[in-house]
């Protein structure tokens, strides 16, 4: 016989779980989902960070220059940009350099470059580095004021159109959790009332004796967090399994495309998350369905 | 140990099923609430435990004042008091000692003793042996000894009952009420609703007779018919 109150709460608890089994695994099965999602948004929203920061290393302004000049007025630019504050270092390409480049990026298919035959339509450019990521917008406005400048490309373009793109998707990672979430809350919900239904006698009972509120629903809490737990404990192993395929993937596949190896500190502060998040699902999910019972 | 003042209950439904009722119950009697059936008895129990409260009047029981109590308080109350019914409300997945333990355990009143205590209530009201029992393997005389086992196990100071005997054959009842009546041999004040009109006769204790919501009768040691 347990004798223990701790011992009566967990045997509440586990009995509740067991009795409601299907419910408890819907219930379950929601809030993984849930976590998962959050767990995916979590995961976005690391890669981000890396991402600018692999980005902002590489970040390079191609200065294109007009193919009409002659290398004296090439070499002009070359030094206006050089003065500009902030530049860290530039790098004049010449047209020919630029062929080269080309024949070395295709080496194995020189069939492609068969085509362009003597003609080199590639123009020349300067490459400049920054000191500061922040300051390329407005060295990039500078450096389109140049005469004989004709087009200026740089990564940040790249760089801001990957941050509209993370932020959409860690929006829709994080709607769907918000939804999701509600829904695993409402479906604890249910669960722990059914329990509370087929408890109606013994919480009665209960009343009768002396038991405070406190212990009365304490099981029911309870079993919500365990819930919760569980849900966020498949939904962090879905999440932290899923991403680790996909980096083995990727790196196997795209080994250019920068994506962040999970350490396990950081697996660590996911499923920190993750289970405070339900734990928080269970709580809310257990007491919308006692509110109305703590009333009476 | 209990006063009632004045008390009118109106159910939700408008009817009156107390109707300024004035009584004083000292500690250490022994009183039989009877009465035609829908004469209020239950009620007046109920209000005695602060399962409903009074519309109107006050209610004062060991030293509570139960129309101005705060919610939280009422557990607290409730362990004082011990209540027995006519259909027992035992949990009927657990054995006759966890049914007792039970009133121990969720008022946090556990510890290493829980099981000696329980034993020894088991003994003390006939159960020896039955102890591993659950409540559907035992007859309607047993199971409601471990219903006063459990309201017993606590020591109130007070033991409510609310027709105890109702379920059961008269020669089972008097077992019953011999049960009570040796609780309050050792100090417990004793209320009981009932219909047994020979267990009245024969005991003569106080008996509280109300009819339509009213104490028309408080007899010392009265009968079940006036
Ligand atoms: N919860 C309730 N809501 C509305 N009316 C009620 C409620 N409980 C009792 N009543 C009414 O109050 C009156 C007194 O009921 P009560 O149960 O106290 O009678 P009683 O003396 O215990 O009767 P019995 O001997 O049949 O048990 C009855 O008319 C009954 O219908
Ligand atoms: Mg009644």
């Amino acid at each position: 016989m347990r004798t223990s109150l701790a011992g009566y709460l967990l045997g509440e608890t586990g009995k509740s779980i067991w009795r409601n089994k299907l419910s408890s695994l819907l219930s379950c099965g929601t809030t993984a989902l849930a976590l998962f999602l959050l767990g995916v948004a979590f995961i976005i929203n690391l890669n981000l960070g890396f991402m600018f920061q692999v980005v902002q290393k590489q970040m390079e302004i191609q200065v294109y220059l007009d193919k009409e000049l002659s290398e004296d007025a090439y070499a002009e630019i070359y030094e206006a940009v050089k003065a500009m504050p902030g530049v860290a270092e530039v790098k004049y390409v010449s047209k020919a350099d630029a062929l080269e480049e080309l024949k070395e990026m295709f080496r194995d298919k020189a069939s492609v470059l068969e085509g362009l035959g003597e003609d080199n339509p590639l123009p020349a450019s300067v490459r400049v580095n920054m000191v500061e990521a922040a300051m390329i917008p407005e060295t990039v406005a500078a450096i389109e004021q140049i005469p004989g400048v004709d087009d200026v490309e740089y990564q940040a373009e790249a760089a801001s159109r990957l941050a509209s793109l993370g932020r959409v998707s860690q929006a829709v990672s994080l709607g769907g959790m918000a939804v999701v979430g509600l829904v695993a809350i409402m479906v604890i919900s249910n669960s722990i009332r059914l329990t509370v239904d087929a408890k109606r006698h013994e919480i009665a009972i209960m009343k009768l004796v002396g038991a405070t509120d406190e212990l009365i629903v304490g099981p029911f809490i309870l079993t919500g967090i365990v819930l919760g737990v569980l849900g966020g404990v498949f939904g962090a192993s879905l999440a932290i399994g899923l991403y680790s395929w996909v980096v083995s993937t990727i790196q196997e596949l795209l080994p250019f495309v920068p994506i962040l190896n999970l350490t396990v500190e950081t697996a660590v502060d996911m499923l920190i998350v993750m289970l405070s998040t339900g734990v928080v699902v269970g709580v809310l999910g257990s007491t919308i369905s006692l509110r109305r019972y703590l009333r009476v | 140990m209990i006063r009632m003042k004045d008390v009118s209950k109106v159910y939700d439904a408008g009817v009156l099923a107390l109707d300024r009722v004035n009584l004083e119950i000292r500690k250490g009697e022994f009183v039989f609430v009877v009465g035609p059936s829908g004469a209020g008895k239950s009620t007046l129990i109920k209000l005695l435990y602060r399962q409903e409260v009074p519309t109107e009047g006050q209610v004062v029981v060991a030293g509570n004042d139960l129309g101005t109590m705060r919610r939280r308080e009422i557990p607290y109350f409730r362990r004082k008091i011990g209540v027995v019914f006519q259909d027992f409300k035992l949990l009927y997945d657990r054995t006759v000692a966890e049914n007792i333990a039970f009133a121990l355990i969720v008022t946090g009143a556990a510890g290493r003793d829980v099981i000696r205590r329980v034993m020894q209530m088991i003994s003390v009201v006939g159960l020896k042996g039955r102890q591993n029992a659950y409540p559907n393997q035992l007859s309607g005389g047993e199971q409601q000894r471990v219903a006063i086992a459990r309201a017993l196990i606590r020591n109130p100071e007070i033991l409510l009952a609310d027709e105890p005997t109702g379920n059961l054959d008269p020669k089972t009842s008097l077992e019953i009420f011999r049960l009570i009546e040796r609780a309050n041999i050792y100090g417990t004040t004793v209320v009981v609703a009932t219909h047994a009109r020979h267990i009245v006769d024969s005991m003569r204790k106080r008996v509280i007779e109300i009819k339509s919501g009213s104490v028309v009768r408080d007899d010392r040691r009265g009968a079940y018919d006036r």
